[in-house]
C-alpha cells in the first residue's frame, strides 16, 4: 500500500507559484496544473486570469476582460462577481483536500454571488435582477429563475475577494440553481471570454465531451477590483477556472467508441496464488501501479501551443505544470522548443510551451513506491434527508473534523427553497466528543411562502477529532398545481450547504476556506394530475343523476287522485298552472 | 318519480325484512363470481410499459467475455466466505467491494421477535454515479442466503461482478447502491429503515454514507454453487410487506428485457409450468391473492415497498440453459433502463393482479368484488339494525293487495326472521292478534294494526359496550403472540385455539345467568359487529385487496347466522360452523393444508410484526376475531 504524505507546505508552494501579486497593468495569465490523484484520477486545474486597469475599465476600453461581461458588469452595477457551474462531487475521503480549498468551486448546478452597488436593498435588488437575466443570455443557462425565493443575503459566509473603497453601499446577494444541468452549452461562452478562445494554449484541451465526463467539475467566473497598497492604482482582474477530476481509464477510450466493453481475458492480471485459477477463472489483481497516460488521450484533443498573450519569459510564462513525484517519469513530445522548471522540492514541473506547434506530455505506466501526495480536508460533510411520507421530513448533516488537534470554526449555510419549511426548534447540533454546545450563532430569515425562502446561518465550532451531528425538522408545503414543474414526480432539489471554514485554517489569500455538500431531492405530495378530470367527470355524473330526482322530489307537490278536478280543456290547464305557480311561492290555492 | 314513491311506500312492507339475506348471499355469489371471470381475456389486458423513459431492451448489453471469468472467480470468494464467521466474512466482502473502487460500508443489526436472535451484519458499497448529484439511487442486492435458506453463491458474485463492471461506465445519472444482505428479509428491512432513518440506533447501527432518494430496487437470488448451474426460468417475485406492490412498469420491464431481448421465460407465483390456459391463469391470480392477503415479506425486495421504492427480486429456477452471464446481462439492461427515468416510477399501476407475466388485472376490475363482499355484512347490519327496532309482535301486511298470511302468535319471544319462515310453512288462518286499532286524525279515520303505533326503544348500551370489549379483548392474543419466546409458542397456540373456541359458549351461559342480553339486544350485537367488519373490510380493500376477500370469505357465514330460540339443534349447528370457522381454526387448517409447519408460521407472524412491520396479525386479532366471537356469542345464547 502506497503512503500517502500530507504535505501542506507544498500546497502552499503550489498556491503561490499559481497566485502571484497582481499587477497594475492590463495582462492575461493562462496556467494549467495537472495532479494524479489516487484510483487513477487526475485532478486538472486550469486557470485563466486577465487584468484591465480600473480607469480603462471604466471608460469602456476593453482589452484582454471580456466586453459582453464588462458591458453587463457595469449596467448591473456588479463590483464583484462569483459565478460557478458544477457538476459531480469530489471524493474527499480518496482525493483528499479540494482544489483551491473550495474556495473555487460551486454546488451542483449553478451558483452566483455578487456585490452590488446601490444605496438601498430595493435597487440591489432590481440590479440584481437585471445581473442575472443578462448573464442568463450570457452563459445560455437558465440564470434568470434566480428569482426573489432564490435570492439570499449571507452574513457570515461570504466576504469581498476584492478591493472595494466603499464598502457601505455594496450589497452581497446570493443564488443558487440546484437543478440547474451543465453542459456543454455553457462552456462555449466561457471558452469565448478567453483572449485565445480556446484556439491556443491550455484552453486548447477543454473539450465538452471530456469535461462532461468528469466524475467532478467546476468552472469559476471570478471579477474583482484588486488595488496597489496604496489604494491608488487599481485593476479590475477576472479570473476563470476550470477543475476537473478525470478518471483516467474511462477519459482515454476514444470517443468513437466510448463503451466499455470487456478487457481481453489476456489484459487482466489474475491471481495466481488462488486454489480454483484456471483458463476460465480469474481472479483480477489490483496492478498496483500508476496508469499509462499522455494528454492527448485524456483531452482528447492535443495541446496546441502557447497562447501568444502569455508572457514569454519569467515563471509566468512557464504554463503547463504538473504536480507527481519526482521518480515518475514524464516525457514531452514536441517539435517546438519547451523548457522545462523543477520547483525545489521536485513535486512540481512546469513547461513553457512553443509558439505554433502542438506539445503532449507522455507518462507510462510505472510502478511507483512513493505515494501520491494529497493533502487532509480540513472538514468532511455529508447531508441527506431523513424520514419518509409527504408531511414530513428531517435533514441531517453530518460534519467530521479529523484534525487529532485542532478545533475548527466554521460557518454553515442553508438557503432553503419556501416549500421546505424548516422547524427551527428542532434544530440540534450534537457532538459526538463533548456535551457543550457547538451552536455559537445563529442568522435566520423565515420563508414567505411564495415570496421567498429560507435562510439559515449557523456558526458552529467542532471540537478536534469529532463527529458533529446536525439536525432539524422539516414540513413541506402543498404546492399550487401550476408551481409543479413538468417532472413533478422526480422531487424538488434543495441546495447544498455552504461551510465556511473561518479558523484555525486560514488560506493563503482572500479566496477563503469552503466546502459544499450534494443537493438535497425533496419529495412533495405530488397530485396524479389527470386524477381532477377523472373527479370532475365522475361528479358531474353523480350530481347530474341526483340532481333531477332530489329537485323533483323537492318541488312536486302531491295531491290526491280525487282532488284534480276533473275539468278538461285550455282552462283546465292554465287553471292548472296557475295553482302550480302560486304553490310556488307558497300560497294555497 | 312513481318508482320512488313506490320504493318509499314499500318501506313499511314486512317483506323489505326478507330481502337483505337473500340480497347478501347474492352479493357473496356475485364477490366469487366476479373473481373467477377475471382471467378471461373480456376482463384481463396485456401488460405494457407505461413509463416511455424505461426503453426496456433498447440497450445493447456488455456483460460478457472476461467478466464471465472474474464472475467465476467471485463465485469461489463467496463460495469460501459464506461459512466464515460474520466479521470475516463482512472484511472479505468490504475488500472485494473496494477493489472495484467503491465506497464501502458495513451495518450491524439485530433483531429479537419471539426470543429469538437474529443478528447479522449488511455490506454495502455505493458506485457514485460520475455525473449524479447524490440525489437518487438505485439499489442492487443480493443475500447470503435466500428465501428458501440455500447458499446465495451465485448471486452474491454476480453483484460483485456487476460493481465491479459497472463502475467502468460513465452513464450512470445516479448512484447505485450493491447491498450485500446477511439474510434475505431482516437484512434489506434493517438497512433500508436506517436509510430513511426509521431504525432504532440500539439495536440497529445507522448508515455511516448515505445516497439521494432510492428509485428502484433488484434482488438477485441464484443458488448455485461454485460449479454453476444452468437455470431455465426466472421467477420474479414482486410482493411486499402487507400485500404493497411495486409499480407495474417495473415488473413489465423486467419481463421485457428477460423474455424480449434475454430470451430468458419468467413466470411468477411459483407457477413454474404456466400454459396460459384459464385454469392456470386463475391459479396464479389466487395464490397472488393469498400472497399479498398473508402480507409477509417473499423476498429482499419486501422491505423497500412499504417505503415507495419500487422493487422485485429476480430468482432463477429449474434446469435449463440459461447461465449466469444471461441473469447478469439482465440486470445490466434492467439498470440501464432504471437509470434512464427521468421521475419516481409513477405511470403504471400499484394495484393490480397479475395472471401471467403478460396479463393482468387492473385495480377497478377487481376491486367491486371485495367490496361487494364486505357490503353484505353493511347490508345485514342495517337489516338488523332496522328488525331491531320493530316490535317483537309480527305486523300483518299493510301494502299487500292480498290479505296477509295470518301469523302465529305462539312465541311470542321468538325471533321475528325465524318466525316470517315459518309464516310461509304454515299458512295457518287465525284472527289477527292483537287487534287492530282505530286512529281518526283531521276528520280521517283509518285501521291501522296496534303493533305498528307501537314505539319500540333499543337498548344500545350493552350491544355497544359488548361489541367494544370484544374488539380489546383482541389485543391480548394479538400482544401475546407477538412476545411469546419461540418454545412457548406452539402450547399457546393449543391453548388460545381451546379458549376461543369455549370462550363464546363461557360468555354466553354466564350472560344468560343474568337473564341478558334479551333476544333485540343480542340482534343489535350481532348488527353492531357486522357493521365494524364491513366498515373495515371495505377500507382494507382499498389497502389489501386481497386480505380484505380472504377475511371476507371466512367470514361470510357470519351474516346468516341467527340466536335461535326454537330448536337446539339449530344452534348447535350454527356453533359448530362457527367453531370451524374460528380464526385460530382456519390458520391451524390452513398449516394443514398447505402442508406447513404451524410453528414456522407462528414464528413467521412474530418475526413480521417486528421486524417487517406486518399488519396481518391486527386485521386477524383485531376486525376478524372481534366479529367472529360476536357472531358466536349471539349463536351460543340460543343453547342456554
Amino acid at each position: 500500500m502506497l503512503s500517502f504524505l500530507s504535505l501542506l507546505l507544498f500546497h502552499a508552494l503550489i498556491a503561490c507559484a499559481l497566485d502571484p501579486p497582481a499587477h497594475a497593468s492590463p495582462d492575461y495569465h493562462e496556467r494549467l496544473l495537472l495532479r494524479p490523484l489516487p484510483q487513477d484520477t487526475l485532478l486538472a486545474t486550469f486557470n485563466f486570469r486577465s487584468n484591465e486597469t480600473a480607469a480603462a475599465y471604466e471608460q469602456q476600453n476593453f482589452r484582454l476582460f471580456p466586453r459582453s461581461l464588462g458591458q453587463i458588469l457595469q449596467h448591473a452595477h456588479t463590483k464583484e462577481l462569483h459565478l460557478r457551474f458544477s457538476v459531480g462531487r469530489w471524493d474527499a475521503d480518496n482525493w483528499g483536500q479540494r482544489p483551491w480549498y473550495g474556495a473555487r468551486e460551486g454546488s451542483n448546478g449553478v451558483e452566483l454571488w455578487a456585490w452590488i452597488e446601490a444605496d438601498s436593498e430595493a435597487e440591489a435588488f432590481a440590479r440584481w435582477l437585471t445581473l442575472v437575466n443578462n448573464l442568463s443570455g450570457l452563459f445560455c443557462a437558465s440564470l434568470n429563475f434566480i428569482d426573489a425565493t432564490k435570492t439570499i443575503r449571507p452574513v457570515l459566509s461570504f466576504e469581498p475577494e476584492g478591493d472595494h473603497a466603499d464598502m457601505s453601499n455594496l450589497h452581497l446577494l446570493h443564488g443558487i440553481l440546484p437543478h440547474e444541468v451543465v453542459c456543454t452549452e455553457n462552456l462555449t461562452p466561457f471558452l469565448k471570454l478567453l483572449p485565445c478562445k480556446g484556439k491556443a494554449g491550455i484552453s486548447s484541451l477543454l473539450d465538452g465531451h471530456k469535461l462532461f465526463d468528469a466524475a467532478f467539475q467546476t468552472m469559476a467566473i471570478d471579477v474583482r477590483p484588486l488595488c496597489d497598497t496604496s489604494g491608488q492604482e487599481c485593476v479590475v482582474e477576472m479570473e476563470q477556472t476550470v477543475d476537473m477530476a478525470l478518471d483516467i481509464a474511462r477519459s482515454k477510450r476514444p470517443r468513437d467508441n466510448p463503451i466499455p466493453h470487456p478487457r481481453p481475458i489476456e489484459d487482466i492480471e489474475c491471481d495466481t496464488s488462488k486454489s480454483y485459477n484456471s483458463p476460465d477463472t480469474c481472479y483480477p489483481l489490483d496492478k498496483k501501479t500508476e496508469p499509462a497516460w499522455k494528454l492527448t488521450h485524456v483531452f482528447g484533443k492535443p495541446l496546441r501551443g502557447a497562447c501568444p498573450l502569455t508572457a514569454t519569459e519569467g515563471p509566468e510564462s512557464e504554463t503547463l505544470c504538473i504536480n507527481t513525484p519526482p521518480e515518475r517519469t514524464v516525457q514531452v513530445n514536441t517539435t517546438g522548443q519547451y523548457t522545462e522548471w523543477l520547483s525545489a522540492s521536485d513535486t512540481l514541473r512546469c513547461y513553457k510551451l512553443p509558439t505554433g506547434t502542438e506539445l503532449d506530455l507522455v507518462l507510462p505506466e510505472q510502478h511507483m513506491t512513493t505515494g501520491l501526495v494529497r493533502g487532509q480536508p480540513h472538514l468532511y460533510a455529508a447531508r441527506s434527508i431523513n424520514g419518509h411520507g409527504q408531511e414530513r421530513g428531517s435533514v441531517q448533516a453530518v460534519i467530521k473534523n479529523p484534525s487529532p488537534t485542532d478545533a475548527v470554526d466554521f460557518t454553515y449555510l442553508e438557503s432553503l427553497p419556501w416549500f421546505m419549511k424548516p422547524y427551527l426548534h428542532t434544530l440540534r447540533a450534537h457532538v459526538s466528543t463533548s456535551s457543550e454546545d457547538p451552536l455559537k450563532e445563529t442568522y435566520y430569515r423565515p420563508a414567505i411562502d411564495r415570496i421567498r425562502g429560507t435562510h439559515l446561518e449557523l456558526r458552529l465550532v467542532i471540537p478536534p477529532a469529532s463527529t458533529l451531528i446536525l439536525n432539524y425538522d422539516f414540513e413541506k408545503a402543498i404546492l399550487r398545481y401550476t408551481e409543479y414543474p413538468p417532472d413533478a414526480n422526480r422531487g424538488f432539489d434543495a441546495p447544498p450547504a455552504i461551510i465556511r471554514i473561518l479558523g484555525p485554517f486560514q488560506s493563503a489569500d482572500r479566496k477563503g476556506l469552503y466546502l459544499r455538500t450534494t443537493p438535497l431531492l425533496l419529495s412533495l405530495p405530488t397530485p396524479d394530475f389527470s386524477m381532477p378530470y377523472n373527479v370532475i367527470i365522475l361528479t358531474s355524473t353523480v350530481m347530474a343523476l341526483g340532481f333531477g330526482n332530489i329537485f323533483n322530489l323537492l318541488v312536486r307537490r302531491f295531491v290526491g287522485a280525487d282532488e284534480v278536478p276533473a275539468a278538461r280543456g285550455l282552462k283546465a290547464i292554465i287553471q292548472g298552472q296557475m295553482q302550480g305557480v302560486r304553490a310556488r311561492f307558497g300560497r294555497a290555492p | 318519480m312513481a318508482l320512488l314513491a313506490t320504493l318509499l311506500a314499500l318501506r313499511k312492507d314486512a317483506r323489505i325484512l326478507k330481502i337483505p339475506p337473500f340480497l347478501s348471499a347474492f352479493l357473496i355469489i356475485v364477490g366469487v363470481a366476479w373473481l373467477l371471470v377475471l382471467p378471461l381475456n373480456e376482463y384481463s389486458r396485456s401488460t405494457y410499459v407505461s413509463e416511455n423513459a424505461l426503453l426496456p431492451g433498447q440497450v445493447h448489453t456488455y456483460f460478457t467475455g472476461s467478466e464471465h471469468n472474474v464472475f467465476r472467480a467471485y463465485r469461489h470468494e463467496v463460495a469460501g466466505l459464506v461459512d466464515l464467521p460474520v466479521q470475516q466474512r463482512t472484511d472479505k466482502l468490504s475488500e472485494l467491494l473496494r477493489a472495484s473502487n467503491l465506497k464501502v460500508a458495513t451495518q450491524k443489526y439485530t433483531y429479537t421477535p419471539s426470543g429469538r436472535n437474529i443478528s447479522d451484519e449488511n455490506v454495502y458499497a455505493i458506485l457514485q454515479g460520475p455525473r449524479a448529484d447524490a440525489t437518487e439511487a438505485i439499489v442492487l442486492m443480493a443475500s447470503l442466503k435466500t428465501m428458501d435458506g440455500e447458499h446465495n453463491y451465485s448471486g452474491v458474485a454476480l453483484v460483485l461482478a456487476l460493481a465491479r463492471y459497472f463502475k467502468r461506465w460513465s452513464l450512470w445519472s445516479k448512484d447505485i447502491i450493491f447491498l450485500v444482505s446477511g439474510d434475505s428479509t431482516s437484512g434489506p428491512q434493517a438497512w433500508v429503515d436506517a436509510y430513511h432513518d426509521a431504525h432504532d440506533p440500539s439495536t440497529i447501527e445507522s448508515l455511516s454514507i448515505k445516497s439521494g432518494a432510492l428509485q428502484g430496487a433488484v434482488g438477485v437470488e441464484y443458488p448455485a454453487g461454485p460449479w454453476g448451474h444452468r437455470y431455465d426460468k426466472l421467477h420474479i417475485v414482486y410482493d411486499g410487506t402487507n400485500g404493497q406492490l411495486p409499480n407495474l412498469d417495473l415488473f413489465n420491464t423486467a419481463v421485457n428485457i428477460a423474455s424480449g431481448q434475454m430470451g430468458i421465460g419468467c413466470t411468477l407465483q411459483r407457477m413454474w409450468h404456466h400454459r396460459n390456459s384459464y385454469q392456470e391463469r386463475l391459479q396464479t391470480m389466487l395464490r397472488g391473492m393469498l400472497s399479498q392477503g398473508l402480507g409477509h415479506a417473499t423476498g429482499p425486495h419486501s422491505a423497500f415497498i412499504p417505503y415507495h421504492v419500487d422493487a422485485i427480486t429476480l430468482v432463477t429456477v429449474g434446469d435449463g440453459w440459461h447461465d449466469e452471464m444471461g441473469l447478469g446481462r439482465t440486470v445490466e439492461s434492467l439498470f440501464r433502463s432504471l437509470n434512464n427515468l427521468l421521475e419516481h416510477l409513477h405511470q403504471s399501476f400499484f394495484f393490480y393482479l397479475l395472471l401471467e407475466a403478460k396479463r393482468f388485472v387492473s385495480i377497478g376490475t377487481y376491486l367491486p368484488s371485495a367490496m361487494l363482499i364486505a357490503a353484505n355484512f353493511s347490508i345485514m347490519a342495517i337489516a338488523l339494525w332496522v328488525q331491531s327496532g320493530r316490535p317483537q309482535e309480527p305486523i300483518p301486511n299493510t301494502a299487500a293487495t292480498k290479505p296477509a298470511p295470518k301469523s302465529i302468535t305462539k312465541d311470542a319471544a321468538k325471533d321475528p326472521d325465524e318466525k316470517g319462515k315459518e309464516q310461509e310453512q304454515e299458512a295457518v288462518e287465525k284472527p289477527l292478534e292483537p287487534p287492530p286499532v282505530v286512529v281518526t286524525k283531521d276528520g280521517a279515520t283509518a285501521i291501522i294494526p296496534a303493533a305498528l303505533l307501537q314505539v319500540s326503544e333499543r337498548p344500545l348500551f350493552l350491544p355497544a359496550a359488548f361489541v367494544v370489549i370484544a374488539h380489546f379483548l383482541g389485543l391480548i392474543p394479538l400482544a401475546a403472540f407477538n412476545h411469546i419466546p419461540v418454545a412457548n409458542l406452539h402450547p399457546s397456540f393449543l391453548l388460545a385455539a381451546n379458549l376461543t373456541t369455549l370462550l363464546p359458549l363461557a360468555t354466553a351461559y354466564l350472560l344468560s345467568r343474568f337473564n341478558r342480553p334479551t333476544p333485540q339486544e343480542s340482534t343489535l350485537i350481532h348488527c353492531f359487529s357486522l357493521l365494524f367488519l364491513g366498515m373495515y373490510l371495505s377500507a382494507l380493500a382499498t389497502l389489501n385487496f386481497s386480505q380484505s376477500l380472504i377475511v371476507g370469505l371466512l367470514t361470510a357465514p357470519l351474516s346468516f347466522v341467527r340466536r335461535s330460540s326454537g330448536s337446539r339443534l339449530a344452534a348447535k349447528l350454527q356453533f359448530a360452523l362457527l367453531a370451524a370457522i374460528n380464526p385460530v381454526m382456519v390458520v391451524y387448517g390452513a398449516t394443514y393444508v398447505g402442508k406447513v409447519e404451524l410453528l414456522h408460521v407462528l414464528v413467521k407472524a412474530a418475526e413480521g410484526w417486528h421486524v417487517w412491520g406486518m399488519w396481518t396479525q391486527v386485521v386477524v386479532w383485531l376486525v376478524w376475531w372481534p366479529a367472529w366471537f360476536s357472531g358466536s356469542v349471539v349463536v351460543a345464547l340460543g343453547l342456554f
